[in-house]
């Protein structure tokens, strides 16, 4: 069978652990993450209490805020990247994230449905009151 | 445990798909451990999913109480996030140092970390405790009820994460930077930047988001 | 001083539990009296109690499982009698004692029989079939099990102190709130639970991390056997499912605790969310149960055909998609709840997605029957009859599946049948299947296969005669839980069920039978090779019971089925001579008693929890913490076992190993 190609492998990473860099990097890194994310909390809290931007986009907007924020902190903060050494760690992740996404969602929609044909019982009183 | 790469036999391959990695092994405690945390943090994660759907459902419940927007004050929220974040950044200062096995820039980093985690609480504890005071504890609404379970159970992680913290300095104190013990702080940094990810939730979806509401 | 708890909290009134927990008493310290006469102490507490070895773990789990089997299975026996007698009269059980047998029959045999019975089995097999010698996090492995044994404590003081809970096994609200489950029933239910979640989620945290990041050289993902892919589905969703459960628990517990509204008809609270958040657990609860029973059917049926298993790669794959999907279907637990046809259409249609891999999987077992040498072992036996059992299980499955059916069907008697189609067709047999395939592994004789045949049997029949007279009462309108009835046309097929329960007895008779006759011919039943069955995965390739370390050297895997293969090799090879390998030095991980003492801190405060006993619940805490730091403090995690004794005890195992192959050889 002379297709295989070996391929070496053996590097893998802890969650978290960085690839082999200098203290300095490392604290830069740190530093980046914090600046970006001081931005991105300042904008959220901007944007949730200013009248300057269309009402409707703002709950769009803090969400997806919030979304880059939480990514940044993946990023630089728990050093998850897309490198091979990382494979696992992100396929964990976004285990972790679908469910989460499932879990919500469904809620969310599942109840709100329930609300629509079978309002809890306060509602139901004034509404055959 | 750990092992070193073998590779290449030349017969494994009985699905023809050309490239054969071979699997060098069991990998070495500190990647296990890290990721056994990992995974962890993902299940803690799903558990605050859950108070984040009830708080999404009943978040207009507020049975003639008060609502969020009458409730929360955004500064207060501000100061709470800046903290955790300033403390999300010496704790990785502490890591670093540990890495590089300087104690005192890692009892300086894991101090200031510890002041702003406590900082943080003082904060969310008298939240907690001015609106109990006002009348509006958790069981005047079923959004209340919400609100206090959601933000009070991330309240809880940070105090264990603090707990922690010290048990942390106490065994490095103690010990020093024994393998088992950096593999514990690597674990430490994991949970406590985790829980800024968590805050970052709160503070958009309870706070912001839910003052529209 | 002691919160709720007085001496009214033992229902003296009430024979049958007293009796029956006076009973429970005198057989513990029976056995403990005997314990400490005959000087076994010391051995249980640092062999056992202590361990941190995955082999004894599991073991203990799988014990700890057959013991609440027991239990369970009583309450099923007073169930069965109380409706096959309780026409137009009272039966001989109480209404409010019939209510808390049902319950606890319910919470017993899920959490405490069939978790710990897979889990057990998981923990005993998954690191041998991966060629490691240990788990990921041995000390908290042993944690996680004391954890489970702690819950399972706590549901059976249930028993003499106080009550259990009234409410079914999943305590909907709002009878389970305060107002209409006053006592501490809901209590004991939710905090035993959330103790024993705790143990799940650390078993399965542990054994995902095992089998993503400990396998030995060349066990690449696309060689594991069978079991280890059904184990890191199984526990994925542990991990992913199991803190919702916590979590809705958790809510619950602050609804009764301290007057949240979560759940409660006022203030807004909202009760249909318990259930929409319960089954988002609960449904990937019954694939947690069932996943590991299909690893462990792949394994017997590709052993017992001779055969490599039919569609390794479909198989793989048939079992990651049942892991995502089975988190996409979970109200089809309340199509009736009153969600618009949209979302009942959905769900419904997921639900029937379901059976498509789980069909696949079918296939698979059959093909890899087709054209083997098929040995018709107790092991095997199973296997055919779960083949059979769960397709007819899973056919009402997907009948419930359908809205409109459901509507019907939904809360009846049919319900009740189809699900025990499923768990006893699928787990309860997986569960025996591994129990008599990987017995002679974990303790190095094998099983009388005449007494386990006649378990099969009887279990088999014995399951149809009282599960199918439920499918026909619940068509005839007949809903589950009923203490009594009025209406004659149930009144046979609630005979007849108790006849099946009869036979169901006779079966388990037959089991210990088995036990205690291989126990005492155990030297003929003697597995000297470590390969009872001629297997083909890494298990079988060290002694029975393996040494401590699993293994002298970490195998080095060339494919699949890996001992298969070496043992080819080795045939083909059989009159080279090998030269003996350089033994080394093994460190392995101490024993420790963290587990034991910090579930004993976990019992204390669940009990000071459920009594509201509040200086004892901080007691309990504290007591918890300091076992950890504890356990951070100490300077010796490991110890080594030197290598002359390395070498020692491998030499028997592979002179026992190369006579095996030099018999086979020459046939
Ligand atoms: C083809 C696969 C399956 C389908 C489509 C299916 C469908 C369903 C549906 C629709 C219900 C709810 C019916 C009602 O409440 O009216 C149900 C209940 C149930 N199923 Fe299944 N099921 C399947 C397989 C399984 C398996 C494999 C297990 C366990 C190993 C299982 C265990 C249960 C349990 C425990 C309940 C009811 C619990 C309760 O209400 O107390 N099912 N199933
Ligand atoms: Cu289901």
């Amino acid at each position: 069978m002379s297709d295989q190609a070996h391929v070496p492998t053996g590097h893998d990473l802890a969650p978290g652990e960085e690839e082999q860099h200098s203290v300095g990097e490392r604290i830069l890194g740190y530093v980046v993450g914090l600046v970006l994310a001081l931005l991105l909390t300042a904008t959220s809290f901007f944007i949730a209490g200013t009248d300057l931007v269309w009402q409707p986009s703002i709950p769009v907007a803090l969400i997806v805020l919030a979304i880059a924020q939480m990514g940044v902190h993946l990023v630089f903060f728990l050093h998850i990247t897309t490198g091979p050494d990382n494979t696992n760690n992100v396929l964990a992740l976004a285990f972790g994230l679908l469910i989460v996404f499932l879990v919500v969602g469904g809620t969310v929609w599942i109840m709100s449905h329930l609300n629509q044909n079978m309002p809890p019982m306060d509602q139901f009183i004034r509404m055959h009151s | 445990m750990t092992m070193t790469a073998t590779i290449g036999h030349a017969h494994a391959d009985p699905h023809h798909i050309g490239i054969v990695v071979e699997h060098p092994g069991p990998a070495s405690k500190r990647i296990v451990t890290a990721y056994g945390f990992w995974v962890f943090l993902l299940s803690d994660i799903v558990m605050f999913s859950c108070f984040f759907a009830a708080y999404a459902v009943l978040v207009g419940q507020t049975a003639d109480g008060p609502k969020g927007s009458e409730i929360f004050e955004h500064r207060n929220v501000a100061i709470e996030t800046v903290l955790l974040l300033l403390s999300s950044f010496t704790c990785g200062m502490a890591s670093i140092a540990a890495d590089v096995r300087n104690r005192f820039w890692f009892y300086l980093g894991m101090a200031v970390t510890c002041v702003l985690g406590l900082a943080f609480l003082t904060i969310e504890f008298r939240e907690f405790a001015n609106l109990v005071s006002r009348g509006y504890g958790p069981s005047r609404s079923a959004f209340l009820t919400a609100f206090f379970s959601l933000v009070g159970c991330h309240g809880l992680h940070v105090s264990a994460g603090v707990l922690w913290l010290l048990t942390m300095m106490a065994q490095v104190f103690a010990k020093g930077f024994r393998a088992d013990i950096l593999r514990r702080m690597m674990c430490f940094a994991l949970f406590w930047h985790a829980l800024d990810i968590i805050w970052v939730a709160v503070f958009s979806v309870v706070y912001l988001l839910g003052s529209a509401v | 001083m002691l919160g709720k708890l007085d001496w009214s909290a033992i229902p003296f009134d009430q024979p049958i539990p007293l009796v029956a927990g006076a009973m429970v008493l005198v057989a513990i310290l029976g056995v403990l009296a005997w314990v400490v006469v005959k000087g076994h102490l010391p051995y249980l507490w640092h062999e056992w109690i202590t361990s941190v070895d995955h082999k004894r773990i599991g073991v203990m789990y799988v014990l700890l499982a057959s013991v609440m089997f027991l239990r369970g299975g009583s309450d099923a026996i007073m169930m069965r009698i109380q409706q096959s007698v309780a026409y137009q009269s009272q039966g001989y059980l109480p209404p409010e004692h019939y209510n808390q047998i049902f319950s606890a029959h319910g919470t017993i045999m899920i959490f405490f029989v069939a978790m710990p019975f897979v889990i057990g089995l998981m923990n005993l097999v998954v690191p041998l079939q991966l060629g490691v010698r240990d788990v990921a996090f041995p000390t908290l492995n042993s944690v996680g099990f004391w954890l489970t044994a702690t819950g399972a404590l706590l549901v059976n003081i249930s028993l003499v102190v106080g009550e259990f809970a009234r409410t079914g096994w999943l305590a909907f609200p709002p009878l389970s709130g305060l107002t209409y489950s006053p006592g501490v029933g809901v209590d004991y239910y939710a905090w035993s639970l959330q103790i024993s979640g705790v143990g799940t989620l650390v078993a399965g945290i542990n054994l995902v991390t095992t089998v993503l990041k400990l396998r030995t050289k060349g066990m690449n993902y696309l060689r594991m056997p069978m079991f280890c892919w059904t184990t890191l589905a199984s526990n994925l969703l542990i991990v992913a499912a199991f803190p919702i459960l916590t979590a809705t628990l958790a809510m619950l517990l602050l609804d009764r605790y301290l007057g949240f509204h979560f759940f409660t008809n006022e203030a807004g609270g909202n009760v249909m969310m318990f259930m929409n958040l319960i089954w988002a657990w609960g449904h990937p609860e019954v694939y947690i149960l069932v996943l590991p029973a299909f690893g462990i059917f792949s394994e017997v049926v590709s052993t017992f055909s001779g055969k490599p298993l039919f569609g390794y790669r479909s198989m793989v794959l048939a079992t990651m998609a049942i892991c995502v999907i089975s988190f996409m279907v979970w109200l089809h637990h309340f199509f009736t709840m009153g969600a618009g046809p949209d979302v009942n259409a959905i769900f419904g249609i997921a639900s029937m997605i379901i059976a498509v891999p789980t069909g696949v999987k079918i296939y698979n077992w059959l093909f890899t029957m087709y054209g083997g040498r098929i040995r018709f072992t107790t092991p095997m036996l199973w296997s055919v009859g779960f083949m059979v059992t769960f397709i007819t299980g899973g056919l009402t499955g997907v009948l419930v599946a359908v809205p409109p059916a459901d509507f019907l069907l939904h809360n009846s008697l049919f319900l009740v049948a189809h699900f025990h189609h499923v768990i006893i067709g699928g787990v309860l047999f997986g569960a025996f299947a591994g129990f008599t395939y990987w017995f002679p592994k974990a303790f190095g004789f094998r099983l009388e296969e005449a007494w386990g045949k006649a378990a099969f049997w009887f279990t088999f029949i014995g399951f149809y005669v009282t599960f199918l007279p439920l499918y026909t009462a619940g068509l005839l309108g007949m809903t589950r839980r009923l203490q009594h009835y009025d209406v004659a046309a149930w009144r046979p097929w609630m005979h007849v069920a108790a006849i099946g329960m009869g036979l169901l007895c006779v079966a388990v008779v037959c089991q210990i039978t088995q036990l205690v006759v291989s126990i005492r011919n155990r030297e003929a039943l003697r597995d000297r090779t470590g390969d009872p069955w001629d297997g083909r995965s890494l298990e079988w390739a060290t002694s029975s019971p393996p040494p401590v370390f699993n293994f002298a050297f970490h195998p080095d895997v060339r494919g699949e089925d890996a001992y298969w293969a070496m043992k080819q090799h080795a045939k083909e090879q059989q009159l080279e001579h090998h030269p003996e390998p350089e033994y080394e030095d093994i460190e392995m991980p101490r024993n420790s008693p963290t587990g034991f003492v910090c579930a004993f801190f976990a019992s204390v405060m669940g009990f000071a929890l459920i009594w509201h006993i509040w200086w004892m619940v901080i007691l309990g805490v504290l007591g918890a913490f300091a076992t950890f730091v504890v356990f951070a403090w100490r300077d010796h995690d490991e110890y080594v076992i030197p290598a002359a004794e390395v070498a020692r005890i491998d030499r028997v195992n592979v002179e026992e190993r190369r006579s095996l192959v030099s018999m086979a050889g020459g046939v």
